[in-house]
């Protein structure tokens, strides 16, 4: 496939010019309820192409070989405009030439387990949380997705490189007269199919708290100290941190380079936050990213000064910052875009009994329910939480979302616990959906955050 | 298509194939400058098989072999999903527009031109950052089954938005033009994004209470989002809707009143069958706050023993594949019936209280129970019927089906929304605001 793929880009008159072809793979089973509402395994293929030409740079994607051609013109003629209307120059930061074939390191590979395996494992635990006496009923998905991704550059790189994501997730409704909650669930991972078995307990564990959540007081709005769960606190680094560490989202709004220049102290002592897509085992393992380019740890920000930002090759030379490998497509479709992989907050060192005496009273908010970012504000939801007083666990509360300003938010935390947990499924938008998005951290106490109750 | 259809049908009960053509460019200008120019030509074609009372399903974006699509929709129907509906037959469809040859024409130059317009209005009115987003897509639909149904579509369109960021933020006011043909954002549009810009430049402190609160077009997906989900056939047939046993009851105000028209002349993309190929025409979902109709697509109109309600489509709130994904119950081209109150004699109603212009989360919380918590951004605060400034770290919450008991007037004019449909504003008596 690589040497077809050269000869695609061979003779195009321009400076730089890649093409990426991936076969994607799918396979995905569906139950609403005892339902099961969707079988199938398929594939499908297509190529993105970028053009750079005297500072211009420009993608078109096509599905079908025979429009590449067609495709090719049209990143030229992007290309050509953006230089001829006065547009943003972009030179890409030169990177070491690479020929590698990454296979699959896997333990247990979902290719060599049958469908009817995949159903009876998928359909016994969704039977587990029907078996509860107040859920109603439940979605859930057993979902695979392969890509098989080709690259080639004209500086004479080829990368090819397979990744496969398993996961088992969606949601589970507990109902009482006509109050209805929902709890989600999801395991899953890139590392293959074994880390979906033997995890009865958490599907078991999620129902009963769909359950105690008919009983949960809806959260009054207001201010509060909040000490966020490890998976809520992952939320909080990637929905409002994250994203602004993304060269991209910031590259042209020059108020927010100024405030997220290096260097800068934007947070509290305690607070590190790293992003490191090459810890094996998780969900946003990868070893090359969609341009070619090894993918790199990067300390983001070290006890509240900010010390590094994920790039592509492009934004890295317009930052004059290194390049980290974090131009990564959802899939076929798509041009690369700077993407976080795994996120985290470095474990501290107070244990969560610590903690809680730390925070007095306020509220203990646990696992995320989405979040959005609008530049410096984020939102997110929490699953579930309790209320504390005097540092002790009081009653559940549900309806719960966070609002906050990032910077002012990064200020505000004040003490970070000793544990660590990742997410085992993502779905983040930011035009695309990167599923290989992970994230998490320990527990952390924030003061002031302002939560939205009914 | 009919090779595909043909081979499909000699192992099936009844067999139907979906596809898209997809042919679009975009433009991005950040901060009054070119920054990408992005193209894609995307195709599709699913397909669906019934037999025995049973649904296989398969899809590719590349047709390259026919028989392993039919083979993946048999290894499909080895999952045993029960699937009791049958595809429809060839019915009546009004011709759809012809879309407009101007749109297919744009190219990267055009859309330049009509984005710099907007900026060279917009510069020296407004001390913002100017960002502005331009695009042009064509799409081509086509549905065919075994029962004789031949159907097909093409939409073009082309939209400019344009945002005006206030100083040092990213906090946004936009406006939105959207378009069958090739044309200029109207200069009346942009006036009013910097009148806006200007009422929302101070930031202001706003207390933490119940007050009045106005949900602006952009911002109605928070709450019909809820209702679509109470109102589907899947939650229904689920029985876990708060809606649950409650048709022909008034569950809201009687100045509600929501439905959908994908037939509309002035639907961009107007169109006449689902994506199961039924046909589409008017549903009313809430007819003056009582509960009509339910959003069903062919499984589910068969589960819960209705008529299909020509409301099948393939994609979710988060785009996806279309091709990949199954249609489901999906409310399109929405309407909320126009008040008699213009926005100005709304606004000066409003002794205290907050106007939504964007919000951040609409997707988190409970759905399902109707609430909501939602970040302003941005969201202007009101005293005395005039806008103070915008609103610093503020959220809004509610459950929908409480607050939609207290609308207190209905604008007398359907706004086009960047999320789909046409909405006016609604003001709401009492609701939750929290702020810093």
């Amino acid at each position: 496939m690589i040497d077809r793929l050269k000869s695609m880009i061979n003779g195009v008159e321009a400076d730089f010019i890649d093409i990426r072809y991936e076969i994607k793979s799918e396979t995905k089973i569906g139950f609403t309820g005892r339902e099961i509402k969707s079988v199938g395994s398929n594939r499908t293929d297509g190529y993105v192409i970028r053009v750079g030409k005297n500072g211009g740079f420009s993608s078109a994607t096509v599905t079908k070989e025979e429009d590449v051609p067609r495709a090719v013109e049209l990143a030229l003629e992007g290309a050509n405009t953006i230089v001829a209307t006065g547009g943003k120059r972009s030179v890409l930061a030169e990177v070491p030439v690479v020929e590698k074939n990454i296979g699959l390191v896997l333990d247990g590979d979902p290719g060599e387990v049958s469908i009817d395996e995949k159903i009876e494992l998928t359909r016994k635990y969704n039977d587990l949380m029907l078996q509860q006496p107040l859920i109603e009923t439940t979605n859930l998905s057993y979902r695979e997705i392969g890509r098989k991704k080709h690259y080639v550059n004209s500086e004479g790189t080829s990368v090819s490189e397979e990744i496969i994501t398993t996961n088992i997730s969606g949601e589970v409704v507990a109902k009482r007269d006509n109050l209805v909650q929902n709890i989600r669930l999801s395991i899953g991972g890139a590392d293959g199919y074994s880390r979906l078995l033997k995890r009865e307990d958490i599907f078991i564990k999620r129902a009963k708290i769909a359950e105690q959540l008919l009983d949960a007081e809806p959260v009054k709005g207001g201010t509060y100290n909040v000490i966020l769960s490890p998976l809520l606190a992952g939320v909080f680094t990637h929905e409002a941190f994250g994203h602004f560490s993304e060269a991209d989202i910031i590259e042209d709004n020059p108020s927010l380079r100024k405030k997220m220049a290096l260097g800068k102290k934007l947070g509290s002592d305690v607070i590190s936050i790293i992003a490191d897509s090459t810890m094996s085992g998780q969900l946003g393992y990868y070893v090359y990213d969609d341009e070619g380019v090894a993918v790199k740890p990067v300390t983001l920000m070290d006890k509240g000064v900010l010390t590094g930002r994920l790039h592509s090759r492009r934004t890295a030379e317009a930052f004059g910052e290194p390049v980290s490998g974090h131009a990564v497509a959802e899939d076929m479709r798509y041009e690369p875009i700077v993407r976080m992989g795994t996120i985290y907050i470095k474990p501290g060192e107070k244990s969560l009994d610590e903690l809680f005496a730390e925070l007095g009273d306020g509220l203990y908010l646990i696992d995320g329910k989405g979040g959005q970012t609008s530049g410096e504000n984020f939102t997110f939801g929490a699953q579930y939480g309790f209320k504390v007083k005097n540092g002790k666990k009081g009653a559940m509360i549900r309806d719960i979302n966070i609002m906050g300003n990032l910077f002012t938010t990064l200020r505000n935390i004040e003490a970070v616990g000793n544990d660590l947990e990742l997410s085992e499924s993502g779905g983040c938008g930011k035009g695309q959906l990167n599923i290989k998005s992970a994230l998490g951290g320990p527990h952390v106490l924030i003061r002031n955050m302002v939560v939205g109750g009914v | 298509m009919e090779k595909l259809l043909n081979l499909a049908a000699k192992v099936s009960d009844q067999a139907e194939i979906f596809s898209i053509r997809n042919d679009s460019s975009s433009l991005e200008m950040r901060n009054g400058k070119p920054t990408d120019m992005s193209a894609s030509i995307q195709s599709g074609f699913a397909l669906r098989i019934l037999r025995d009372g049973r649904i296989g399903t398969a899809y590719t974006k590349n047709l390259l072999d026919r028989e392993e699509l039919v083979s993946n929709a048999l290894n499909s129907l080895k999952g045993k999903v029960e699937a009791g509906f049958i595809f429809p037959g060839p019915s009546e469809i009004p011709p759809s527009w012809e879309p407009d040859g101007s749109i297919s024409r744009m190219g990267y130059n055009d859309l330049h031109s009509r984005s710099g317009k907007v900026l060279d209005y917009l510069k020296g009115k407004a001390e913002g950052q100017i960002d502005i987003q331009s695009g042009r897509e064509v799409i081509d639909i086509a549905i065919m089954n075994t029962r004789g149904l031949d159907v097909s579509r093409k939409s073009s369109f082309m939209y400019i938005y344009a945002s005006l960021l206030f100083p040092n933020t990213e906090t946004s006011v936009h406006k939105f033009f959207h378009s069958r043909e090739a044309g200029d954002f109207p200069e009346k549009d942009l006036n009013e994004l910097v009148d806006l810009y200007f009422s929302g430049l101070p930031e202001v402190d706003t207390p933490t209470g119940r007050m009045k609160v106005v949900f602006t077009p952009d911002t109605m997906y928070t709450l019909l989002w809820r209702l679509s989900t109470a109102t589907s056939g899947t939650t229904f047939y689920n029985r876990i809707s708060p809606l649950q046993n409650r048709r022909e009851e008034k569950v809201l105000s009687e100045k509600f009143t929501l439905y959908g028209d994908p037939t509309e002349p002035e639907e961009v993309d107007q169109h006449f069958f689902d994506d199961e190929g039924v046909p589409a025409g008017k549903l009313v979902i809430f007819e003056k706050g009582i509960l009509r109709n339910l959003i069903l697509n062919l499984d589910y109109a068969d589960k819960l023993k209705e008529q299909p309600t020509g409301t099948g489509y393939r994609g979710t709130m988060w785009g996806g594949d279309t091709v990949s994904l199954p249609p489901g119950p999906s409310l399109k081209s929405g309407r909320i019936a126009a008040g008699n109150t213009s926005f100005e004699d709304m606004v000066k109603s409003i002794d205290r209280g907050v106007i939504i212009l964007g919000v951040l989360g609409a997707h988190s919380g409970n759905i399902l129970n109707g609430d909501f918590s939602v970040g302003l951004n941005p969201g202007f605060y009101v005293e005395n019927g005039k806008i103070i400034g915008r609103v610093k770290d503020g959220m809004v919450a509610g459950n929908v089906y409480d607050v939609l008991q207290k609308i207190e007037s209905v604008e007398n004019l359907q706004h086009f929304s960047l999320m789909g449909g046409r909405y006016p504003s609604i003001l709401i008596n009492d609701v939750s605001v929290a702020a810093k």
